[in-house]
C-alpha cells in the first residue's frame, strides 16, 4: 500500500535535508505509485525504465520540491513531463522509420511497440484522419489505394495525413 | 519490486546529500537583481533624466513604465514559480497584465489614426531604433538570470516559461531603459516602449524552451 500524502511529504522533507532512511522509504513508495500511473500510458516492456527515469529526475531535481505543498502533484508533474518526453521520442523514432521506408525491417516486438504507442495516440484524431494515415502511413499503401478504400477525394487524403500527423506532433509536444 | 529497481533506489539513497531547498525569494531577488544591473547599465550608458522629476515627463510616461514594472512584475514572478513542479491551472496574471499594456498602443494607434486630434508624435520617430535596440539589450540580463534560474529548477512546461521570460525579460528591460529615455509622447511610449516586449516575447518562445529542457 502506497503512503498517505501526508507522511510522503514529511519523508520528503527530511530527504532533503540529507535523511538517507527516509529517502529509501520515500523512493520505495514513488516507485509503487508510478508503476501505477504509468501502467495505463505506456507498454509493460517500457514501464521500469520509465519508473527508473522518473525516480533519477525526482533525485535531480529534489530541491525544487516546497515542502509546504503536497507531494503527490509533484510527483506528478514531474512523471507527466518525463512521459511527454519519451512519448517524444517514440514518435520521432517512429517517424524516422516510417519517412525511411525501413519499416517492414524491424522486428516483430518493435513493430507491435510502434502499433500499440501509435494506437494510443491515433484516439486524439478524428477518425478519417487515423484512417488514412493508417492506411498509408503505417500499410504503405498509395495515395490513390487510401482514396479507393475510404472515399475520400485523394487531395483530401493528402490534407487529412498532413493535419494528422500535424497533430500527433502537437499532442507529443504539448505538455501542460 | 525488481532487481533494477531496488539497485537504483539503494544507489540514489547512497547518493543522497542535503539540498538548499528553491524559495521563491531566492528567484525573485535574483529578478530584482538583473534589472537593478539593467537599470545602473542603461543609466550609464544613457545618463538619467532628471526632467522626470521636474514635472517635464508627460503622464505616458509614467503610466506606460508603471504598466511594464506591473506586467515585469507579473510575469517575472510566473517564471521563478515555473521552475517549480506542480499540476493543475496556474494564476494568469502575467496574461491580465499584458491586456492591460497593451491598451497602451492600442490607444496610440486608435489617437494617430483618428487624425485631426491633438496626437503628438510620428509613427516612427528618432528614437525608434534606439528604444527598441536599447530594451532588448537590458532585457538580455534579466533572460539570462531567468534562464539561469529555470535550468537549476525543474519547469514541466518549456513552452509556457519561454513565453514568460521573454515577457519579463522584455518589460523590465524596458522600463529598465526606458526611465532614461526623455521622448515621452503617446505614440512614441505606446509604439516603441511596447514593441521590445512582443519580440522578446517571441523570442523567448523560440529560444529559452531547448535551453531549460531537462
Amino acid at each position: 500500500m502506497i503512503a498517505d500524502e501526508a507522511t510522503l511529504s514529511r519523508l520528503m522533507a527530511s530527504a532533503q535535508n540529507g535523511d538517507k532512511a527516509a529517502y529509501n522509504v520515500l523512493l520505495s513508495e514513488a516507485g509503487m505509485w508510478l508503476e501505477r500511473y504509468f501502467r495505463r500510458r505506456v507498454p509493460p516492456h517500457q514501464l521500469d525504465d520509465l519508473v527508473q527515469d522518473v525516480m533519477l529526475a525526482l533525485h535531480n531535481k529534489r530541491a525544487s520540491y516546497d515542502p509546504t505543498r503536497p507531494f503527490l502533484p509533484w510527483l506528478s508533474a514531474i512523471a507527466r513531463y518525463r512521459w511527454v518526453d519519451h512519448l517524444r521520442k517514440v514518435y520521432k523514432h517512429e517517424a524516422d522509420l516510417l519517412e525511411d521506408g525501413d519499416a517492414f525491417e524491424d522486428s516483430e516486438e518493435d513493430v507491435v511497440e510502434a502499433r500499440v504507442s501509435l494506437e494510443r495516440l491515433f484516439v486524439h484524431l478524428p477518425e478519417k484522419q487515423a484512417e488514412v494515415i493508417e492506411l498509408v502511413k503505417i500499410e504503405g499503401r498509395s495515395i490513390r489505394e487510401a482514396s479507393e478504400a475510404t472515399g475520400q477525394s485523394e487531395s483530401l487524403v493528402k490534407v487529412n495525413i498532413h493535419r494528422g500527423l500535424k497533430k500527433l506532433s502537437a499532442l507529443v509536444e504539448k505538455a501542460d | 519490486m525488481n532487481t533494477s529497481r531496488e539497485n537504483i533506489i539503494a544507489a540514489l539513497t547512497e547518493d543522497l546529500a542535503p539540498v538548499k531547498r528553491f524559495a521563491t525569494r531566492d528567484g525573485l531577488l535574483l529578478i530584482v537583481g538583473a534589472t537593478a544591473l539593467a537599470l545602473a547599465a542603461s543609466v550609464a550608458i544613457h545618463g538619467f533624466w532628471f526632467g522626470m522629476f521636474e514635472g517635464q515627463a508627460s503622464g505616458f510616461f509614467w503610466i506606460t513604465n508603471g504598466l511594464l514594472l506591473m506586467l515585469g512584475g507579473a510575469s517575472g514572478l510566473a517564471v521563478v514559480t515555473s521552475a517549480s513542479p506542480r499540476v493543475g491551472p496556474r494564476p494568469n496574471s502575467p496574461g491580465w497584465s499584458t491586456a492591460m499594456l497593451a491598451i497602451i498602443p492600442a490607444a496610440a494607434l486608435i489617437t494617430f489614426f483618428a487624425g485631426g486630434h491633438e496626437h503628438d508624435g510620428a509613427l516612427v520617430d528618432g528614437a525608434t531604433a534606439l528604444c527598441t535596440r536599447s530594451s532588448l539589450f537590458a532585457a538580455l540580463a534579466i533572460a539570462a538570470a531567468s534562464v539561469w534560474w529555470l535550468r537549476k529548477g525543474a519547469p514541466v512546461s518549456p513552452e509556457r516559461s519561454g513565453w514568460l521570460v521573454g515577457i519579463a525579460s522584455g518589460a523590465l528591460g524596458t522600463f529598465a531603459y526606458g526611465i532614461t529615455c526623455p521622448v515621452d509622447s503617446l505614440t512614441h511610449m505606446g509604439l516603441w516602449h511596447v514593441v521590445p516586449v512582443a519580440i522578446a516575447a517571441v523570442i523567448g518562445r523560440l529560444a529559452v524552451p531547448p535551453l531549460i529542457r531537462w
